[in-house]
């Protein structure tokens, strides 16, 4: 009884919910209130796969759906992107029948890197995907790794790990376990044979921290390396990006598919692969993915296209505190060849919670943005200050740069004549601040 | 001028280089000529050659390796301390000048030993957050993060004052170390950016002089706009 009204309670909350528009994690707090061991009363299907990792949960995850709804699977997954035990609840609560059976084949999983301890306690995944471990939001996650230890004890026996074998830390988790299924990169043509980053996370091994060595390096510290002392190095991969043509636009996996890519950077072809990874596991042919991940273009808003006045652009949803993030968003920018401005707002550090750190700023590669194909830089909002001073540490010319406490301001002087095309990159926290001002495709 | 960055590339969390590049700048800027050099694990380093030494922050992991290297350096930085030379160390780093750290599964390592502090830490709660402190040789208070696992007790000169925030253990009011030049603060990232007073005190530190100010402009402003957004949270303003 109590498991049926704690279902039913949830599912009318969410219905309530989205009504209002409210998030979707409010309902699985309630019924996790109500009956807090309700996610081992629930029969939930047999397969159930899991994504977590710093960067590229959401979109790998979006990707995964669409793959394995196009060919015929019934995936119930958090779309909203709560990724936490309390979304995950709704999302189990509101695809179950209220006998508390889950009515899908397949159960997809985001879930944040420090909860994932307490989400499956109760879920264990059949297959774990963990993309990338990144400095991300070190303002509550400490450091890289802190969230290791704390991903370490979220995984359990009997679980199928799916790993960046191009990511020294995560690639830690496979050590020593026999059922692991590794993606990742050949040697690319965009390749670079030393670290072009600010600092260096995979300057020591994870496992004996002697110094590590790298071959070649696809972008920061991801790459194929190898410990000059314990001989822990980057695995054979089973799935693999065989050639990429940024210019163009295309990526090649395993020698074969060739996929059209909406979004042209790294970040993109990594989530593609690790989709691709996933929906191979669960029966899936190669030809079928590259046709279904052919000229996919994410649904979840991360990147928009936009017109303001009679320039056009794209906002590139990258994450304050996460400078890998940024790194991958000024590459996009610098790569355009015709000529483009970029503006860079730092407004409120994050939309969850109270910060004014800005310390990241300092881990961002910006002096890339000295590119010939940016023209000029438009820093903006309230910590304006932060970025000027950041950016007189780089050998960017001065006037290339403008500053705008005001983004209102800015939106006004980018709205000119200027022939060139506009990248803003700026985080969730601040990028409604200047779509209100431009015209969304 | 010659500045010495300790463990670049392994105590080097979150953007910790950039206090030394604001070193170099306001020296440069006030006349000196200067060279900075990087010398990391197992490397050698003769700190009275030196004018200035920094440490950024590491992980728990890290700091252990590194702590184990520096005790090399006991008498040398002992001695440099003593014949008051400047140092600066930030994060985790200055908890290795320590007694000792225990970590989270109660091993404990020993430390230089040359304060009679102690350090514990745990693995459950990253404990984070913003910080306004106060000091008693700056007119105006310093702003900063605190990102630690870490309590230290036993401090007997302290560097800063709590206004908000966290000090050197759960609602502590002092929060540092302070010997002659030696600073010592658990604020992390580039604490000489954030507060360029600071910055303009310990360059006098290390030269003697007045160091040129005027270019320190977006600094400045940058510094009075976070304050104020710190003091809002603290209810005062």
């Amino acid at each position: 009884m109590r498991m049926i009204f704690t279902i039913l309670v949830c599912k009318l909350l969410r219905i309530i919910g989205k009504a209002v528009g409210k998030g979707s994690s409010l309902p699985g707090q309630v019924a996790l209130k109500l009956c807090p061991d309700i996610l081992s009363r629930v029969k939930l299907p047999s397969y159930i796969i899991a994504v977590t990792g710093s960067n590229g949960k959401t979109s790998t995850v979006e990707m995964i759906a669409h793959i394995l709804t196009s060919n015929g699977k019934k995936v119930a997954w958090n779309k909203e992107g709560s990724n936490q035990i309390e979304g995950v609840t709704t999302l189990v609560l509101n695809s179950a029948t209220l006998g508390g059976k889950v009515k899908s084949d397949i159960l997809l999983i985001e879930s944040d890197e420090r909860f994932a301890k307490y989400t499956f306690r109760y879920i264990k995944p059949t297959h774990y995907v963990i993309t990338n471990l990144y400095r991300d939001q070190l303002t509550r996650n400490g450091h890289p790794e802190w969230v290791y230890n704390a991903l370490k004890d979220s995984i359990h026996e009997g679980t199928q790990l799916i790993l960046n074998a191009d990511d020294p830390l995560v690639s830690r988790f496979g050590a020593d376990r026999k059922d692991v299924v590794w993606f990742g990169a050949d040697k690319l043509s965009s390749d670079t044979e030393t670290l072009e980053s600010v600092y260096n996370d995979g300057a020591y091994c994870p496992v004996c921290k002697a110094p590590m060595t790298y071959t070649t390096h696809h972008y920061n510290h991801i790459g194929h390396y190898r410990c000059t002392e314990c001989g822990y190095r980057r695995q054979d991969t089973e799935y693999t990006i065989t050639a990429v043509d940024l210019d163009k636009g295309v990526m090649e996996i395993d020698g074969k598919y060739r996929i059209s890519l909406a979004l042209k950077s790294l970040y993109n072809i990594y989530n593609i692969l690790s989709a691709y990874t996933v929906a191979r596991i669960a029966g899936i042919s190669g030809e079928k993915i590259a046709a279904d991940m052919n000229n996919y273009v994410l649904q979840n808003g991360r990147v928009i296209t936009f017109t303001l006045g009679n320039r056009r652009g794209t906002l590139l949803t990258s994450k304050h505190e996460n400078s890998i993030s940024y790194d991958q968003s000024l590459r996009v920018a610098c790569a355009y060849k015709e000529g483009c401005d970029v503006m860079i707002i730092v407004d409120a550090v994050s939309r969850k919670y109270f910060t004014s750190d800005v310390s990241w700023l300092w881990d961002i590669d910006f002096e890339m943005l000295r590119s010939p194909n940016v023209r000029q830089i438009v820093l903006a909002g309230k910590y304006v200050n932060d970025l000027a001073v950041r950016f007189s540490y780089t050998d960017i010319p001065n006037d290339k740069i403008k500053l705008f406490e005001d983004i209102d301001e800015a939106a006004d002087y980018l709205n000119s004549d200027r022939k060139e095309y506009i990248y803003v990159i700026t985080c969730f926290s601040d990028k409604g601040k200047f779509l209100g001002k431009v015209k969304v495709d | 001028m010659k500045l010495l960055h300790l463990y670049d590339d392994i105590m080097n969390l979150y953007g910790d280089y950039a206090n030394v590049a604001a070193l170099r700048r306001i020296l440069e800027n006030s006349g000196e000529t200067v060279t900075v050099d990087k010398i990391s694990l197992g490397g050698q380093a003769e700190l009275t050659d030196y004018d200035f030494v920094y440490i950024g922050s590491g992980t728990e992991e890290n700091q252990k390796l590194v702590m184990k290297d520096l005790a090399r350096y006991r008498e040398s930085l002992k001695a440099y301390i003593q014949d008051g030379k400047t140092a600066l160390l930030t994060g985790n780093a200055f908890e290795m000048l320590g007694k000792s750290v225990t970590d989270s599964e109660g091993k404990v390592h020993e430390g230089l030993g040359l304060y009679d502090f102690t350090v514990t830490e745990q693995s459950k709660t990253r404990v984070t957050g913003d910080v306004i402190y106060e000091s008693d040789f700056l007119d105006k208070p310093l702003v900063g993060f605190v990102n630690k696992c870490s309590e230290i007790q036993g401090i007997k000169d302290s560097l800063f004052t709590v206004k908000m925030g966290l000090g050197d253990f759960e609602g502590a009011k002092a929060e540092g170390i302070r010997d002659r030049n030696l600073f010592g603060t658990h604020l992390t990232g580039p604490a000489l950016i954030k507060n360029p007073h600071l910055l303009a005190y310990i360059a006098q530190c290390v030269t003697g002089k007045q160091p040129e100010t005027a270019y320190l402009e977006h600094e400045r402003a940058g510094y009075e706009i976070t304050l104020n957004e710190l003091t809002k949270r603290t209810g005062e303003s």
